[in-house]
């Protein structure tokens, strides 16, 4: 049954309806939804508090990448809700928070001190006050309780390993990009999204969306790319062989059947960017949002973000998102981030109103930040990728060259993970690097399938 | 009333305590981390460490070049340790 305050736009086509256990009530669900989407959908808010201040904690980036939405779910701690899909009679709970996630007592720490804590000055002397603050301490700290089940070795799957010529991590506009370039070069590739859906940042955009990221995704198993979604690359080991007597390098990828070793011919990452948000106090009120995270609600899941949102920034992506919330019947308040900017928000467990520099008091029920993303490097950094801090560039991005070239050999890295760019930028950078990345097989007098 | 401006969401490490851990001398990232805890959550750094990049290119003068990040350690997202748990031999 729908309730009241449901949130799924009619016009657009919904899974089928089943039901999550939410800290012991039904709460309505989709197919195809994450537990994140489907709860806020369905009209439910705090998903956690907290790990110091035991602050109300919803959903922030939804794109598996923050902590802001980590639950526990049918018995697990620390499952990000996000990022896993809905199934019937899932039980979901709130964690870190005493008795409840609804009423939590230890919120009493954020408002004992209004200026924060430092832990290196407290709880010091006299020692026998300290060591029995310390049992208290480790009693209410930590991120979650112990799983109900514990996890049996035996179950576990034995790791499994993959040769290919080309392997491509990230399945956004560069990585699909670079994918079927190389595969239509005649490169056996494999493309790896951490996501269900692959599209990546597509799948935010109202001027791409859905239809944009299958026709993408289609054009790559066209050219005989193979997709491996719902599936995550941990780390670069380079000292480990995937295989006795193998060379060392490889990437862990954690897949859906347990652990999965790739070695590639050719390393290419089209890992994006992070979502950030703006510096204010209570920027971290559940509702504070990144403009891509609400893209994504509006875009891919056909869920109405809000009835008053505020949209922060004057970049062309804040600006289609603005369009898109409003012709979905929001009344939208645009700020553009330099001239007025946002002093604080209001609201405990869901933003209510923003102050600005401008307006004492902007009645809003989400705020939408479009602020400059951060090239998620950490992989290529591992793989020995020489990295620059540019804020311009949104952070700390890959250097490379126009082609894609990375200073480590047979890796390559294009899109935003070299420098925020956005959409079209990263389509064209990911067929240019596809095809310096199939050019490179041959300069190098390397056939298909030859060992970097 | 609450007064913090939240740069790293995992570990509540507020802006002041940033700003404090910078006024003591600490001008890397990597010293902001250890003193604060910034960066050393769930998420690894993917929200936090571009502000605390910032603030401390601007204490170092606005020399972005000297701005170094966090090592990136495997693995770059929380995973079960039990995937790894399993060797290849039966």
């Amino acid at each position: 049954m729908a309730r009241a305050d449901d949130k799924r736009i009619n016009e657009v086509p919904h899974g089928d309806r089943l039901n999550l256990s939410f800290e012991g009530d039904d709460v309505p669900a989709c197919a195809g939804e994450s537990v994140a989407v489907a709860l806020f959908a369905s009209g439910e808010r705090v998903l956690s508090r907290s790990i110091k201040y035991h602050r109300p904690r919803g959903f922030f980036c939804l794109a598996g990448h923050c902590g802001a939405c980590l639950m526990r779910i049918d018995g697990k701690p620390n499952v990000r809700a996000c990022k896993t899909p809905v199934k019937e009679g899932m039980r979901v709970e709130r964690q870190n928070a005493f008795p409840t996630g609804a009423f939590d007592v230890l919120g009493a720490a954020d408002f004992f001190f209004p200026k924060g804590m430092d832990h290196h000055t407290m709880m010091t002397s006299p020692r026998a006050l300290n060591a029995v603050l310390n049992k208290v301490v480790r009693q209410l700290g930590g991120l979650g309780k112990l799983p109900d089940v514990p996890a049996s070795p035996a179950e576990l799957p034995r790791p499994r390993h993959k040769h290919v010529d080309v392997v491509v991590v990230g399945g956004g506009p560069a990585g699909l990009g670079c994918a079927t370039e190389t595969a239509r070069g005649g490169k056996k590739t494999l493309l790896v999204d951490e996501q269900d859906r692959v599209g990546g940042s597509l799948l935010a955009h109202p001027q791409h969306g859905v239809r944009a990221a299958n026709e993408a995704l289609a054009a790559a198993l066209k050219a005989g790319v193979e997709v491996l979604s719902s599936s995550t690359v941990l780390a670069w080991y380079p000292e480990d062989a995937a295989v006795d007597g193998g060379e060392p390098g490889l990437l862990a990828v954690h897949t859906p059947e347990g652990l999965l070793k790739v070695t590639a011919s050719r390393y290419v990452y089209a890992t994006g960017s992070y979502d950030q948000n703006a510096v204010f106090v209570d920027n971290d009120r559940p509702g504070v949002l990144p403009a891509r995270a609400v893209g994504r609600l509006l875009v891919r899941f056909g869920v109405k973000p809000a009835e008053r949102p505020v949209v922060v920034g004057d970049g062309p992506y804040a600006r289609a998102l603005a369009d898109a919330l409003a012709r979905a019947g929001a009344e939208v308040t645009r700020i553009d981030g330099r001239d007025e900017q946002i002093v604080a928000a209001h609201g405990h467990g869901w933003v209510r109103s923003v102050e600005t520099t401008r307006r004492k008091k902007l009645k809003c029920d989400l705020v939408a930040v479009a602020a400059l993303p951060a090239p998620a490097s950490e992989l290529p950094r591992q793989h020995g990728v020489a990295v620059a801090f540019n804020d311009g560039k949104g952070g700390f991005h890959c250097r490379v060259d126009d082609d894609g070239r990375a200073n480590a050999p047979h890796v390559f890295a294009c899109g935003d993970v070299t420098g925020f760019g956005g959409i079209d930028d990263a389509v064209s950078a990911g067929a240019r690097c596809g095809r310096a990345v199939v050019a490179s097989f041959s300069a190098n007098g390397m056939g298909a399938g030859a060992r970097a | 009333m609450s007064n913090k401006a939240i740069i790293c969401r995992c570990e509540d490490v507020t802006l002041s305590d940033v700003q404090h851990t910078i006024s003591l001398g600490y001008k890397s990232i990597e010293e902001v981390k250890r003193y604060t805890g910034l960066g050393t959550g769930p998420c690894e750094g993917k929200e936090c460490m571009v502000h605390c990049a910032r603030m401390v290119a601007l204490a170092n003068g606005g020399d972005e070049s000297v701005v170094l990040p966090f090592t990136s350690r495997p693995p770059v997202q929380p995973v079960p340790l039990a995937i790894f748990a399993r060797g290849e031999e039966e």
